[in-house]
């Protein structure tokens, strides 16, 4: 006999505690792998999401210093990892005639057969521009003219005037990604030769994978452009983007770690308990003369086969879990149907690997507590309790954790260490905490007993006993508590002021009943013609009915070698300042808007190191125009990277005459009236116009998207919570058989030891609540903190009752329900056994 | 020149939370010869098992020295004196302490797995130590589908695998009705002889004492009498 074999035959004799053991393994690294694939999911959908929102992820390469720049200075990039195509494009404003009308347009120059033939470009009738005198439009746009294929107009550029044909019509959806707000497509070559520029670029659009990271990208296209190129993030066209969903993507690595964290407890757990209830049966093999390495060896053996077990249980579970978890994730972040589920080939290995590593980890300080307890001790049918002296090693474990986590921080904070240095910061945190427990749990078990009813007095005192008997192995339980608890407190806390946060800055941004809109958005060049948007807005505000028509510009722009949105909009005294400034008041940069100077949006400002005071060079529509930084806003317009300015002064200084967004207030009770003129007057422009429910709708949306995401994969934590806790009270139960069977010999009742199991879980779940109520808190105000550097500035952190009452619930009902199965068979084992049970 | 021997051995307990240390045993010197069956006997309390267990190597004397075979165990660290445990010494105590997940056979042979034979050696060596105790029928039978005289004689079988020079039994009979007390003892005085094993057993009942060539009595950890020494004087 082997003694593989010897541990074989242990565990098909004893399959209960073996099973156990296996499927706390299963259970840690199911959920691992469900946490891993949903946040994956979650990254997919989030991705989707920012390209729905700001169009297809890319980088842009641009002239350092402004201006057009010569196609051959541009290197190759298509062979660098990640990059899926190089666009170049040449934008010139135009005026085009049509029959008796003309209109100012910025024609687009793109490679559109390439465009075409990689699927970037889609078109719902015709075939591509490739020579001289062919064009083709946007089909809403072409519409609008009533033009259709091989129809005519009349192009003026700086050669002189073309006549050219409508070969192609183009989705409005497809085309936005590069053309911006043109609606006019020509050959490259052709809108270059007409406009006497042939061979210059405005900027070249580097389209990613959908599989890139766009800063690893930007960094290596970055090491290959010559000195007078610059490789920037294109600045969003609307309002969401990357660097707010980079918050969540943090979130979603903190529950990641925090999953990752949970499952080590689990096993952690499971292995202290499978190995100490063999404590009796190691001591005896050591008696009979095997040596402590002997022993270790074989309990390392054990945990490595179970842990191996559990773990490709665990992956297949995990797999078939998150198939539905991804599914729900991506529907709510209205992902392409079929991408939800997107398993990374490192992830069953790593997850398997690392179920058998943290096994045979969590095994070697209970194997080493076996080989190193007495022998005379071990052998001991009822083994003596530890003693129960101040865990001195826990109150020094938490202070030097609990530094590690606020010297990490301070680090992040000081941005020497990236954002995501905080994830690990927070498990240390999280750490920190679980090693709370042994110190504040009897206190807080004993002060919970006394809110029990008296008349389970009995099984109350019991079970508080039980409890406090060891103090490491109900540290460990109540740690996976601690865990779950701290995790959906925490992050419960911190998505909600995240959302409030977007969702109070959208409220200022966009106070209207009715808003319209340029398909695009975003001017990319100069569009001071008043043909669009200014005569709508004259349009819009002689009708009836109207309260307040509010323009607003956008443009793109650069700021300090950043891309940047500049927002031009009027602050009139008589509105509340729709800006909310970072250490001033509003009415000081109300005053210095009015005077000419700009406010910059925190994450603009953090990225080219702005501050308020400041003169800094805007580039916009190719001028440069020096002004002054009066303050710092919060903003989420482009992720934050955006410069606002009095409308005024943007007319003034670079240019913007029309704008781009209409808000419209309705008089009282004139808001549906007002739905047919809006609508004539929209497809009169060529404008969107879409309802504030409508535009919320869309907010609300997005927003519920991603914090959905995040309860889903944070239930799950829960989910696992409560599987880990009822799997390790049935161990618990499994090893106190004796002590439950000697209890029903001297006159316990069934009910009594039910009630005791269900009491004593109740105690640990309220306990675990607690304390994971204090770690909620502090890892809401950690990532807080975190966020900071992300988004610029601080988000107002506030206590929110419902969210702590929910997960206190959850801890005390997932406890109930996980001690019930337990509770009953402790009551239905058989006595005599129990009581000769080694 | 004893296989065995103590000198000045003593081992002190600390009780209860104020540290008060207890003699268990204060100051024993013994010697047992090759191929002799030593009792000792004493009241509860009066030390006997301790003084077992630190012959055996199981605790270690807080002062005062034990030899074995020429080894002193004193010198030894823990692995070392596992190994002797393993080789050198069988053990046989009241309760069996027989594993309950292995069967009769993979108990007795559990010496010798954790001594590296190959299954084979291992098979043939508890067999032939389990038809020595006539428990060969009983051989892959688990612990809890045993009497207790089975489950005793299949322990005497693990005691004596590995061939022994010192077999140490700690009550022995005491779980055992007086049938089954008679028939292990017989069994256990035949075995140890038929191999020239010394074999010191512990136990308060002098009429199971009466069995050995000698006795040695204690009360409160010291050796009051020796028969043996009454023999010399005689």
């Amino acid at each position: 006999m082997k003694r593989s074999q010897m541990l074989l035959r242990q565990w098909t004799r004893r399959p209960g505690r073996a099973l156990a053991t296996i499927a706390s393994v299963a259970v840690a690294v199911g959920a691992v792998v469900a946490t891993w694939v949903s946040a994956n999911a979650s990254r997919t959908g989030y991705r989707s999401l920012t390209e729905t929102v700001e169009g297809i992820q890319s980088v842009d390469v641009a002239a350092r210093g402004g201006g057009r720049f010569e196609a051959k200075t541009l290197p190759s990039l298509g062979t660098v990892n990640g990059v899926r195509a190089v666009v170049p494009l040449f934008y010139r404003p135009t005026l085009l005639r049509v029959g008796e009308r003309r209109l100012r347009e910025v024609a687009v120059g793109v490679a559109a057969e390439t465009l075409t033939d990689l699927g970037l470009m889609k078109l719902t009738a015709g075939r591509p521009c490739i020579g001289f005198n062919e064009v083709v439009l946007e089909s809403s746009f072409a519409e609008s003219l009533g033009l259709s294929l091989d129809d005519e107009l009349l192009f003026f550029a700086r050669k002189g005037i073309d006549r050219m044909k409508v070969v192609g019509l183009v989705e409005r959806d497809s085309m936005a990604w590069f053309a911006e707000t043109s609606s006019v497509i020509v050959d490259i070559r052709v809108l270059g030769e007409m406009s006497r520029a042939f061979g210059l670029l405005d900027r070249a659009r580097v389209v990613l994978k959908p599989e890139a990271n766009r800063k690893s990208v930007l960094h290596a296209i970055r090491e290959r452009l010559p000195e007078e190129l610059l490789a920037e993030i294109p600045a969003g066209r609307a309002s969401m983007a990357e660097d707010v969903l980079h918050s969540a993507d943090l979130g979603l690595d903190f529950v990641t770690g925090l999953t990752v964290a949970m499952a080590w407890f689990i096993v952690g757990n499971a292995m202290l308990m499978n190995v100490t209830e063999r404590r009796r049966g190691f001591s005896l093999i050591r008696l009979l003369g095997a040596t402590g390495k002997q022993v270790r060896r074989m309990v390392i053996l054990e945990a490595a086969l179970l842990g191996l077990i559990g773990a490709l249980v665990g992956a297949g579970l995990g797999l078939a879990a998150a198939g539905p978890i991804a599914a729900g994730i991506s529907r709510a972040l209205q992902a392409p149907p079929g991408e939800h589920l997107f398993v990374q080939p490192v992830v069953l290995p790593v997850s398997i690997g690392l179920g058998m590593l943290v096994a045979m980890a969590a095994a070697w300080w209970p194997a080493q507590e076996a080989t190193d307890v007495d022998l005379l001790d071990g052998l001991a049918t009822a083994p003596q309790p530890p003693a129960r002296s101040t865990p001195w090693k826990f109150i020094v474990a938490v202070g030097v954790l609990t530094l590690l986590a606020i010297g990490n921080q301070a680090l992040v904070l000081a941005e020497i260490l990236p954002p995501r240095a905080s994830v690990p910061g927070g498990m240390i945190l999280l750490l920190a905490f679980v090693a709370t427990t042994p110190i504040l749990l009897p206190p807080i078990t004993r002060l919970l007993a006394l809110l029990v009813p008296r008349r389970y007095s009995v099984e109350t005192t019991l079970a508080v006993e039980q409890i406090l008997r060891q103090p490491v192995r109900t540290a460990l339980t109540t740690g996976v508590l601690v865990v779950a608890v701290t995790n959906g407190i925490g992050l419960g806390h911190a998505i909600r002021d995240n959302v409030d946060d977007v969702l109070g800055w959208y409220a200022r941004m966009m106070r209207a009943d009715w808003v319209l809109t340029r398909a695009g958005m975003i001017s990319p060049a100069g569009n001071q013609d008043d043909t669009d948007g200014g005569s709508a807005e004259a349009e819009a505000r002689s009708l009836e009915g109207i309260a307040r028509v509010e323009g607003i510009g956008l443009a793109t722009g650069r700021v300090a070698g950043s891309a940047c949105v500049v927002v031009a909009r009027d602050f009139t005294a008589s509105e509340p300042l729709p800006l909310e400034p970072v250490g001033m008041s509003e009415d000081a940069l109300r005053e210095a808007l009015e005077r000419g100077a700009v406010a910059a949006g925190t994450v603009l400002a953090r990225r080219t190191g702005l501050a308020p005071g400041d003169s800094v060079a805007v580039e916009v529509f190719g001028r440069t125009t020096t002004v002054e930084v009066a303050g710092l806003v919060v903003d989420y317009t482009s992720g934050g990277a955006s410069l606002h300015v009095n409308r005024e002064v943007a007319r003034r200084l670079f240019g913007m005459d029309a704008a781009d967004v209409l808000l419209i207030t309705a008089a009282d009770g004139a808001v549906n009236a007002l739905r047919d003129p809006l609508s004539h007057i929209a497809d009169e422009h060529s404008l969107l116009l879409r309802s504030f429910s409508e535009i919320r709708g869309i907010v609300d949306r997005i927003v519920q998207g991603v914090v959905g995401s995040l309860w889903a994969i944070l239930g799950l934590g829960f989910v696992v919570g409560s599987l880990g806790v009822a799997n390790t009270v049935t161990m618990n139960v499994l090893e106190k058989r004796r002590t439950l069977g000697l209890l029903r010999a001297v006159g316990m009742t069934r009910g009594q030891v039910t009630r005791m199991v269900v009491i004593e879980s109740l105690l640990l779940g309220a306990a675990g609540g607690l304390i994971g109520l204090a770690g909620g808190i502090t890892t809401a105000l950690f990532i807080q903190l975190a966020s900071q550097p992300l988004l610029g500035h601080p988000i107002k952190a506030s206590f929110r009752p419902d969210v702590v009452a929910m997960n206190l619930l959850a801890a005390v009902a997932i406890t109930a329900i996980a001690a019930w199965l337990p509770a009953r068979r402790a009551a239905r084992l058989d006595l005599l056994e129990s009581i000769a049970a080694e | 020149m004893p296989i065995l021997s103590a000198e000045h051995l003593t081992k002190t307990f600390e009780t209860g939370g104020d540290a008060t240390r207890v003699a268990a045993v204060g100051g024993v010197n013994f010697v047992a010869e090759k191929g002799e069956f030593v009792a000792i006997i004493g009241a509860s309390g009066s030390g006997k098992s301790t003084l077992l267990h630190m012959l055996g190597g199981i605790t270690r004397p807080t002062s005062g020295r034990v030899v074995l075979e020429g080894v002193d165990l004193a010198t030894l660290d823990d692995d070392a004196l596992a190994l002797i445990r393993r080789r050198r010494i069988g053990f046989i105590f009241q309760r069996y302490n027989l594993l309950p997940e292995l069967s009769l056979r993979e108990n007795v042979a559990l010496p010798l797995v954790l001594d590296g034979l190959t299954a084979a050696a291992c098979e043939a060596a508890a067999s032939a130590a389990l038809d020595a105790v006539g428990m060969t029928n009983r051989a892959g039978h688990r612990p809890d589908e045993l009497s207790g005289g089975e489950q005793q004689r299949g322990a005497i079988a693990r005691a004596l695998v590995t061939e022994p020079a010192l077999v140490l039994a700690d009550e022995p009979t005491g779980a055992l009705d007086s049938g089954n007390s008679s028939r292990v003892l017989g069994l256990l005085r035949e075995l140890v002889e038929q191999r020239q094993q010394t074999l010191v057993m512990v136990t308060h009942d002098p009429e199971i004492a009466a069995a050995a060539d000698r006795t040695v009595s204690m009360r409160d950890g010291l050796i009051v009498a020796d028969t043996a020494a009454v023999a010399e004087v005689s």
